[in-house]
This record gives structure tokens, sequence and C-alpha cells, in this order.
């Protein structure tokens, strides 16, 4: 039908959109569904399971029905409500779970199947052959199910996080909203007013009644005017509050550009709100009254019907319909009337009311059935056991109305039953601390009600932070009181749904109560009611009644729904807060990466660094050849590689040695000024947990080193030690990973290449022995440390300079380095340079093993306390056998794998024969075949034994010799020379 | 005391160091970003040291700047101080880089326990040319700090796009953002991002 | 959650990282005699309630500060927040019904 007269949309701008591919013509303050509506088109939606032709019940955020894909290409959109989604020109939509057409769907066949599709459908029938549910059930239900459809294509666009804080957070803006931050605004204190609507009034636009004898809007625009200019509150339109947290914190969604064909900029902003205050002003949800075929396409809310007549001049017909328990329904008839829509009947279950206009009015009386295929064109009106059929388009339904209490609930705040509203209400306590509910939310559904009650719990949440509030005037409003008689469903044959979107009936819930699923928890998951993507907002409290009735006890003691967060759906870009690609997480760039990026370099993600991992030259055509090059490049000249990854802290202090000798688990007190010693931390459960190195600078100076993947979580643990476990200690600690850029120069050339940038220092072996350190200069003075410490085995040096100057002194080294052979190497080569060494690093720390399995029980400390030292020593580890061996196959072609299983030759193969694993293996090309290291039972007794090692995942059995682990200089000799 | 002090190399005259520095960013110079008000500049000329005091020392007033209260940030003359900690501050110098700052500012803080941290960390400041709005729309994206009691003068440690980050209101239209030196091309995104959404909305 | 942290105020869970029970605090001595058993209650038992619970948090992006949580563990409501450092240094974080380490 035509556009009724009046209405908030803009008649002087016609925006084009389709549904389904076909064209219509709407005007800005349409919503897709209002726009259709006013195109006649009813249908637009299948159900859930028996694919039933749907059409809106709602105005709103509640709809369970009108459910579309909205955009295509990468944009489109699942699931989205027709009645929430806001016009705009070349809007896109298509209804979803259907095939065929929306107006013949095949899968309507599912509706003649409907007696086989009853409640607990799903674990009774696929329950046998078992074999049959992964083959043929599940395939084929997730085939069926689902809504509407992802396309698989990467989100184009790019959604944002905030932070926001505030006195007091307004939830809605509606009359209770609005008189809320008109009184907090006013007082000074900051106000974030937040509506999921895309225009300011909350129910006030959607009805006739007028403030001050003035239309609504009037006061509405004054009132966001006013609201706009205090500097003090912030509006956020298109926001939906979703959940409350712990604290005071909130999360909404602001859909900055859902409203535009394109967005511009950002598409959703996530906030996190942090408030001293909350007004719950979130409205109330209009409940229907489950008949038999109740949820053909015409079918509605009657609140619903007069918000389309009244803010979008629409009406789904023009011959229309009301079935009501209470006042509220008969004024959606005198308002369409007021808009010129024929009123067929208004049907009251109440017997003693009276007709409030010119309309034909059957008190007493319910509606108990419909016709129509594709929407209603008739319905059966029952009284006194009479049936009469009224030929109508539409049907407004009204129950009653349910609080939105979900955001009170949220806490597992329990709403409580109202006998005199017949409705769940926010508890008074028990909800999100700080949350109080105002308006329709809290039960005061008139307006003049809901104005007060806003204004009022505004100023007593502002009184409490110590604002002086004052009330402001209100306008003049309608007070009526809600009068209402229960009527929960028209009792009958055939099916009446109470949940649309799911397709759970009366029946089902009968069903339900049969089979003693009726606690409520049970109730739902049994049916799959409220559990579909509207949460069941329309349908919860209605199945509560059924149930309640069923059981013959009060609906408060038949259960109490409450809802999770969120309260409409989130979409999970948003959640990620816009981090995607490249930026998901941050990157961290050692000091030498420009460098590396202009040699070739190939990178490796080590945790949040990104590492050269080898530098591959012209010519090289498969990793193992550049990897093998570096290595032996090292081992016979001088390599040279970044190692600032590793963790470094400053500690220093008078006690800085009594500090570390309590955090490792060997002496470091007792270390030489200007040395360096090798470090083990233990857990206090006495398993081995990291290494480093500590470098005593000075008495009370020591910097210590941790691995690169611990390097945060060892600091926290020694802050832990310094602040809780030691407080009397005079020590401080900083962190200076960053600080310093860190490179190892190691092999035979190593002293000859630094001595040509120290500033004349003499590095021989006399002056400079093995685990000597010094401050000194580099290239014409700068600040530089030197550590003689080795990680392959071979004379080595780490020489660190201030960060800005890493890059510089890698390519220095390279150059000045090119007659020795220097040549720059990857985290490959190191980790092959240390296998062959026998140095355990990340895969033999894994926090399963203990000093004495890596060879260094002697280093535990049984002279001084220290972190994990006593339980290093209980019976359970100190009779472990499993030591650090070095494996070699015995035929030189074989791998070694990492993550084997060690057996002894010849024995079984199960968990009581196990005697270990392979933890690290590399190609060594010093050694000229693949070697591993690994943790073997009794290892040290079996030098030269012949064991198994067993890779089941891929079917492989390898001989391996027991060898050192020192593959490379078992004496040493090289680290000192 | 000091280990194996090569002290015959610390030349009071040394040469010109010979090796070019990078920025956190990796360039040879700066890096400034203008987007809407907001103009984002990498400050690698800015010396960092931090001072915690050793046990029974007396808080030092270091180049005549008093150390500040938990969540401050304290300026004097080419020096500027904040808390970082329970008895720890960071100081700032400006345009002492590529110098010693940390053993200079030893010498001003006996009983103290100074670090040198220039290099552990990029510092962007932030300049407004439209007055605070723009600082605080900027602030409200990237952390989460209540920006009401966050004016000129404060400081504070918190995190930003899972970076660990100092933050700094230097003047109502100044802000200063250090973060972790190697991961400053992350923070420049998320920083430059930020800033150039904002500049989305307000057209 | 908020915490409120002595000298900052109220800040953001999410800057801090969580460890457990401040027990942890009550460190035995591992040079004293029976330390074994005395470690072993230590570094393995701890109590579980279902309410008031002093807990360790570290404000890792913010001050570095390990601070003692009191915190209702059915409700989240937070009692107080002190520096572990001075619970420490008063002497550990026995408190009525937490049996001595």
């Amino acid at each position: 039908m035509a556009r009724l007269s009046g209405g908030l949309i803009d008649r002087t701008k016609t925006l084009s959109f389709s549904f389904d591919g076909r064209g219509y013509t709407g005007h800005p303050g349409d919503t897709l569904a209002s726009a259709l509506f006013a195109n006649d088109v009813r249908l637009m939606g299948r159900s859930f399971k028996y694919h039933r032709p749907r059409g809106p019940v709602s105005a709103g955020s509640e709809e369970p029905n009108a459910l579309v894909e909205l955009r295509g290409g990468a944009r489109q959109e699942p699931n989205t409500r027709a009645t929430v989604a806001e016009l705009y020109d070349g809007l896109v939509a298509k209804s979803q779970n259907r095939k065929g057409s929306l107006s013949f769907d095949w899968l309507a066949v599912n509706d003649l199947l409907a007696p086989f599709f009853a409640a607990g459908f799903y674990y009774k029938t696929f329950m046998w052959p078992k074999a049959f549910w992964e083959r043929l059930y599940e395939p084929m239900i997730r085939k069926a199910a689902g809504l509407g459809s992802l396309t698989g294509l990467p989100d184009p666009d790019s959604y944002d996080k905030g932070f926001l804080h505030c006195d007091l957070l307004v939830i809605g803006g509606g009359a209770a909203g609005l008189a809320a931050a008109l009184t907090a605004g006013r007082a000074g204190a900051r106000v974030i007013l937040a509506d999921e609507d895309f225009r300011l009034g909350g129910r006030l636009l959607a009805e006739s009644h007028s403030l001050n004898d003035a239309p609504a809007t009037d006061w509405v625009a004054a009132a966001e005017a006013e609201l706009d200019a205090l500097p003090n509150v912030r509006i956020l339109r298109r926001t939906t509050v979703w959940g409350a947290f712990d604290h005071g914190i909130y999360g909404a969604l602001e859909r900055v550009s859902d409203h535009l064909a394109v967005p511009r900029g950002v598409r959703q902003t996530l906030w996190r709100i942090t408030a001293k205050r909350i007004v719950l002003a979130a409205g109330a949800t209009e409940r229907h009254i489950p008949f038999r075929n109740n949820d053909r396409p015409g079918i509605m809310l009657a609140g619903a019907l007069r918000a389309y007549a009244n803010r979008w001049a629409v009406c789904p017909a023009d011959r229309v319909a009301v079935f009501t328990n209470n006042d509220d329904g008969h004024r959606t008839a005198l308002d369409l009337m007021a808009k010129g829509v024929g009123i067929a009947a208004v049907i009251d279950s109440r017997p003693d009311v009276r007709a409030q206009g010119d309309y034909p009015l059957f008190a007493g009386a319910v509606v108990s059935d419909s016709r129509g295929r594709l929407g209603l064109n008739r319905i059966a009106v029952a009284r006194d056991g009479r049936e009469t059929w009224i030929e109508c388009g539409a049907l407004g339904v009204s129950g009653g109305w349910n609080p939105n209490v979900h955001l009170a609930s949220h806490h597992r705040g329990r709403p409580v039953w109202s006998e005199v509203l017949h409705a769940f209400v926010p508890a008074p306590a028990g909800g999100p601390p700080g949350l109080t509910a105002a308006g329709a939310a809290a039960g005061e559904g008139s307006t003049a009600g809901a104005l007060a009650s806003g204004a009022r719990v505004a100023a007593a949440a502002l009184s409490d932070l110590g604002f002086a509030a004052t009330l402001p005037d209100l306008p003049r409003a309608e007070d009526a009181a809600q009068t209402l008689t229960p009527l929960w469903h028209v009792p009958g044959e055939g099916r009446a749904w109470v949940d649309f979107q799911n397709d759970v009936t009366v029946k089902d819930i009968g069903l339900a109560y049969q089979e003693n699923m009726r606690p409520v928890e049970h109730l739902k998951r049994w049916t799959t009611l409220g559990m579909a993507t509207d949460q069941g907002k329309t349908a919860n409290v209605t199945a509560l009644a059924v149930m309640a009735e069923l059981t013959g006890k009060a609906i408060p003691e038949t259960g109490t729904t409450i809802f999770r967060p969120p309260y409409t759906a989130v979409p999970i870009a948003a959640l990620g807060g816009g981090d995607s690609g490249e930026h998901f997480r941050p990157r961290r760039l050692t000091p030498t990466h420009e460098w590396a990026a202009s040699r070739g370099a190939a990178f490796v993600e080590v945790g949040q660094w990104m590492r050269a991992q080898y530098f591959p030259r012209p010519g090289e055509t498969e990793w193992r050849q550049t990897v093998d090059r570096e290595v032996l490049a090292t081992r016979r000249g001088v390599g040279i590689c970044d190692v600032t990854t590793l963790g470094k802290v400053d500690v220093q202090g008078a006690d800085a040695g009594a500090f570390l000798d309590r955090i490792y688990c060997n002496a470091m007190a007792s270390l030489k000024v200007g040395m360096v010693r090798y470090g083990l931390m233990l857990r206090e459960d006495g398993f081995a947990w990291d290494d480093g190195t500590c470098a005593r600078l000075a008495e009370d100076h020591y910097v210590v080193t941790t691995t690169t993947a611990h390097a945060g979580t060892i600091y926290r643990h020694m802050e832990f030690c310094r602040q809780c476990l030691w407080p009397d200690l005079d020590v401080q600690l900083i962190s200076t990973t960053d600080a310093w850029a860190q490179l190892s120069v190691a092999g035979p050339q190593a002293r000859a290449l630094l001595e040509r940038v120290v500033d004349g220092v003499d590095l021989s072996n006399a002056a400079f022995p093995f685990m000597a350190c010094a401050d000194l200069t580099i290239c014409g003075g700068i600040r530089a440390r030197l550590f003689r410490i080795s990680f392959s085995g071979e004379l080595a040096y780490e020489i660190a300079v201030p960060a800005r100057y890493g890059n510089a002194l890698m390519a220095r080294l390279v150059d000045l380095g090119a007659d020795l052979g220097a040549t720059p190497y990857g985290t490959e080569a190191l980790g092959v340079l240390r296998i062959e060494k026998g140095h355990a690093a990340g895969n033999e720390l894994n926090g399963q093993t203990t000093a004495r399995m890596l060879g260094m029980g002697r280093m535990v400390s049984v002279k001084k306390d220290s972190i994990g030292a006593v339980l290093s020593r209980r019976e359970g580890l100190e009779a472990e056998t499993r030591v650090l061996v070095g494996l070699q196959p015995v035929d030189a072609g074989d791998p070694v794998v990492a993550g084997s299983h060690l057996f002894a030759a010849g024995a079984a193969r199960n968990t009581w024969t196990d005697q270990g694993w392979i933890t690290s293996a590399c190609h060594s090309p010093h050694v000229g075949s693949a070697i591993g290291l690994g943790f073997l039972e009794n290892g040290a007794n079996r030098m030269g034994e012949v064991i198994t090692a067993a890779n089941p995942l891929q079917g492989q059995e390898i001989a391996l010799r027991v060898v050192s682990p020192h593959f490379v200089d078992p004496e040493g000799g090289r680290l000192r020379a | 005391m000091s280990c194996r002090r090569i002290s015959s190399i610390l030349k009071e005259d040394a040469s010109v160091p010979d090796l070019t520095p990078l920025t956190a960013l990796g360039q040879t110079a700066p890096m400034v970003l203008t987007r809407g008000a907001l103009t984002v500049t990498e400050h690698p000329a800015l010396a960092l040291a931090s001072l915690a005091l050793g046990r029974g020392a007396v808080a030092p007033c270091p180049f005549g700047v008093q150390l500040p209260e938990p969540g401050l940030w304290a300026a004097g003359q080419g020096i500027a101080a904040f808390w970082t900690g329970p008895n720890q501050w960071m100081i700032e110098a400006e345009g002492r880089a590529e110098e010693d700052f940390a053993r200079d500012l030893t010498v001003h803080a006996p009983g103290c326990s100074v670090t040198e941290q220039t290099d552990g960390w990029v510092c962007y400041e932030i300049t407004s040319s439209k007055g605070a709005t723009p600082i605080l729309n900027l602030l409200e994206k990237l952390v989460n700090i209540d920006v009401a009691s966050f004016g000129p003068g404060r400081a504070t440690r918190t995190g930003l796009e899972h970076m660990s980050v100092f933050v700094i209101r230097r003047a109502e239209d100044r802000l200063a953002i250090l973060g972790m030196r190697s991961s400053a091309a992350s923070l420049w995104h998320a920083i430059g991002t930020a800033a150039g959404r904002l500049e989305e909305v307000l057209e | 959650m908020l915490i409120p942290h002595p000298l900052l105020g109220l800040r953001d869970a999410q800057e801090f990282t969580y460890l457990g029970d401040a027990s942890l605090l009550n460190r035995p001595d591992g040079m004293a005699e029976g330390a074994d058993r005395a470690f072993f209650d230590y570094a393995y038992l701890r109590d579980n309630p279902a309410g008031v619970h002093r807990e360790l948090w570290f404000h890792e992006q913010g001050d570095r500060s390990w601070l003692v949580v009191t915190r209702d563990t059915t409700t989240h409501e937070i009692l107080g927040a002190e520096l572990a450092r001075d619970v420490a240094l008063k002497g550990g974080a026995r408190w009525p019904g937490c049996p001595a380490a």
C-alpha cells in the first residue's frame, strides 16, 4: 500500500535499493524493513528449521525473522536484521536460508515433515548407526542448517577500537535515557549517552503521544541539541552497549559507516567504556501471544505496527486486526485509524473491556488460527467456542511488555518477577554494580513514568558521586497505567510458534515437559529455544510461562532466564579491534634489520621478533646450502650474528651479587669483576627454567642475559624475587634488551676481526681471557661492551653497542673482515653451531627437564639457598637417569628427527620401554651427517651403543649411535684459544 | 672499582665516531608524519637514563629537576624526569643521545643506580595545531587512560596495541609516546593509523 | 576489572599479569631443617577459596610493581590492594585462616 501521512522520513530524497534482485525505492530515515513494507513486500525470510515464509515481527533489534544478507562481494554480511538496517542509496539485500526463490523454497518440504523435526529430534534420530554421524548426518545437517552465508573473502574494511571514561553511562536514548542524560549533563558530570538506533528518541519516535502538547520529536530535538552543546556529554549514535563487565566496564559497538554504501574510513568501532555509574534505559520488548499458525508474514507485534505507521509512515496492509490482552493493543488500533488504516477487528482476551474508538471489538476472544501461504489474509477469532474468520492483511499482537533486563543480568544478576507488571524486572541488587535501570527497562513504561524515572535514577547516581544534581523540569506526558491480564498462549491444535527464529512451538515445550526436560536450562537445550541469533528476545519469557503452566508452578518458581553478552551480535572483526594482516601483533626488529634486508636475508618470526634466518648468496638454490656455508665459514674463519634478542637485565645495588646468588642455582656473588659466568635458573619446583650469562661490570653492577623466549617472564620473576621475596636486599633492576645491539663474533678469526674495530684495547688471551668482559669504545669513541663468551664452541665474543649503531657495526665487521672470511649468519646456523657444541637451548629447556638431565646437576649449589634448589634434590628428580647425549645415525645417510622417541635396540615400542626422546636435530656440516641431541636413560654410560629412534608419525625407525653431546671440540680448547 | 676499565681509550678528545647511527625506524633522519592537526615526529636526539634509589639514598635533584611523584613528569632546562616505578625515574636529556649521558647522570645522583636507556626506546613527539582536543581524541583511540585526569605534567606507562609504552603529556597540545625501540615501526603504524582516522572523522 | 593501584589509582586489569595466591610471599628458608617438606607445601599446596582471596598481580604494562590484591573470587569485588613489597616487609602474606608456610 502507499505511504501513510507523516513519519520521520525525508520524502524530498529518494533512495534506490534492491532485494533479491528487484529494484525498489525508499527515503532517508527508512530501515530496509520499512522501505520493503512501503513497496508491498512482506515476505523477507525463511525460518531456520521448517523454512516457513516469514516477515518482520518487530521494528527493532529484537527481530527474529527478517534476516537478510546485506551488501555483496567481500562485504556480504549474513543475518542482518532488516528492521535495523538503515537504508542507503544502492543498498543490496538478499533473502537467505532458502533453496530456490524466497516464495518457492524447496526446503519448505521440511515443514511437511514437521512431525519428525520435533524437539530433541537431532538427539534422538542421529544416534545410530554410530558411524553414520561423521559420514552422513553431520555433513547433511551442516549443509541444511545455518542462515546466511559467508563469502570466504577477506573483509576489506577497517575496524577500530577506543577507550572512553565517564561518570555516567546512559544506555538508551529514549524518554528515560534522555531525561537521565539531561539531568547528569546539566550537573556537570561526564556523560556518555549511547543508543543503538540512528535517531535518538527510542519509543518516543514510534508513538503519537505529545509532550507539552507538542509532537514528542520537538522535545527530543531540543534535548538532543542541548546535550550536543554540552562539552561534558558525548552522544554515541548507532552504538549498542552489548555487554557489562566487571567494575563498570562496558563493551559498545559503534556502527560508524554501516549506513554508507562504501564505508568512509572506519566501518565499526569497538569502545571499551569505563563508567562510574550506569543508567540502563534500554526500554522494553513487546511479547507476542502464540496461537496456531501465528508466524505468517503480516503477523507482528502491535507496538511494531504502530512504530511503522508513526515513524516510517508504512503499514504492511490496509486492513489490520489487533489481538491483545492489554490496553496498549488498543492504542495500535487508534494510531492506525488516525493514519487511515482500516481496522478489521480488535480481539481482546479480557471479557470486560470496551472499545476506545470506532472499531469492531471482540472482547473475551482470542485469535485461534490464520491463513495465507506467503502472507496473512485472514484470521480465525474464537469466542465462546465459536470461530469466526476475519479478512485482514496484518495482525498486531500484544501480550504485554518485557523490560530489557539483559545488561542487568550480565553479572548473573537475576531479574525478579513483578506480579503487577507480569514481567521480569531488574533486581534492585545483584546485577552489575553501579547499574540502575530506568524507564521501561525498570517497568516504568508510561512516557511520564519513564521521563521521571530517568531523571530520578540519574540524580541518585550523581549524588553518589558527589555531584549536586537537580531534577529537570520534565514535559507533560501521557501516564497511562498498564492493565494486563496474562495470556501466554492460545491453547489448541496445530503449531503455535514461541521462538520464531529457531522454530520452537508450544508443542515442543510440551514435549520437553513430557520428557522431563523441565528446568529452563534443559528446556533451552532440548528445544534450542532462545539459542538463535536473537537469543530469544521475543521468546524466552513466553516459553517460561508455557512451561510454568504445564508444571503448575508459578513463573518465578519455574525459572528465570538471564542473558549473556552480547546484547546483539558483535562482528569478530570489531572484536579484533582492527589488528589484522601484518599488524595483527607488534613486530620487533633487530638493530641490524635494515642491513640484513639489504643483503637479502630470509627472516623468521621468533615470538614477536623478526630475525635473520640465513643469508642466501647468488647460486645457492636451497636453504641447507646457505646454512652449511655459514656454519663452516664460522668454524673456519669468523661468523657474525645479531643476538640482540636475548633478554638483558641490568642488576645494580650493594646486594646485587647476593640477589643473583638466590635466583641462579650456581654461585654469582663470587664472580670477579670483569668476568662472565654461565648461569642456570630453576623454577621453584626444581626444574630447569632458563639460562644465560651473568657479567659483572662492577662490584655492584651486573648485566644478565635471558633466552629470547623467556625475556619477559624472567624479568617478571626477577621483580617478584626482588619485591616479594627479598625486599630487604639493596638491588635495582631494569631491562636493557632494546638499548644495546649485541653481535656475536665467532670463529678462529674473531679476535683478529675485533682488533680492527676496538679503540686500542689488548684482546690477547692473557689480557682478555675466555669469559672476560669489559666496557670499552670502538670505531673512534663509540661506547661498547665486550664479552668473551661462546655459544658455538669457537673462539667467540659478543660485542654490544648502543642500538643505533648496530646496523653500521654489522656492515663494518663484514667489510673489515672480508679477508678473514667474515660471514654473517642467521638463526639456522646459530642453531646448528650450538647443537654441534651440545649447548642446551629452548628445546632442551622445555620446562620438563632438570639440571641433572642437562648434565649440570653439580651446578646446583648446596652451599646456599636459591630458587628451586631444595625441590631439585627431591627423590624423584634425584633418581632421574635420562641425560643429554649426542646422537648420530649409524648409516650416515639417515635422518635424525626431533621428537622421535628412543628405545634400546630390539626392545618393544611402548611407554614402558621408552628411554627418552630427541630434542634437537640438524644436519651438521662439521660431522658430515645429521646429528641430534636427546635425553636418554642412563645415557652417560651408553656411549657407543646403538639404539633405535622411533618416529611412528612418519613410520621411521632409525639406528643411532650414542655419542658425546659435544660434536665439536669436546675439550674446549677452541674457546680458550 | 669498575671493571677492567680501559680508561686510556675513553678519550676526552675521542675522534668523531665513524659509524653512522640509524634511527629506530631504520632511517638516517627522523621521520615526520602529519595527519590533520597532528604532527608526529621521531625524536632520536633525546637521551634517556633510568635512575633508581639505592637503599638509604636520598632522592637527588639531578640538574636541578625535582624528581616527580607517581604519575607525574617534571621538566627543567633541557632535562626532564618522569616517575616510572617506586623509587625509580626516567631522566630525559634533550640533544644528548650521542653522549654518555648515563655516566654524567651518575655523577649527579649519588647512591643511585643509573642505567643507560637512550636506545632502549623510541620517542615520538606528537603536537597538535588545534589545541588539546586532537591530542585527547588520539589518546582515546590508543590507550586506556582516563584523559580527563591526564593533563599536562602527567606521565604513565600503559599498553598500546600490545606494546608497553610511556605516555607523557608535555603540554595541552603536546604529547610524547615512548615505546620499545625494536617495535618502533609497529608503534609508528599504530599512532599514524589512529591519527589518520581522526582526520577522516573530522572531515 | 579495575585494580586499585596504591600509587596510581584505578588501573585496568589488562595492564596486569596474574600470578596467584599471595602465600607465595612466604617462601621457606631453603637452608633450614625440613626445608624439603616446607617447599613441597609452598610450591604445590594452595588454598582455592570461593570468596575472599589474597593474590599477586604484576603491573607489567605499568610501574612494574607486584601487588597483593584482595578479591572476592565469587563476585570479583576488590577489597583492597597493597604493594607486595610492603606486605613482604611487614612479614609476608599470612593472615587469619592461612596456615603459616
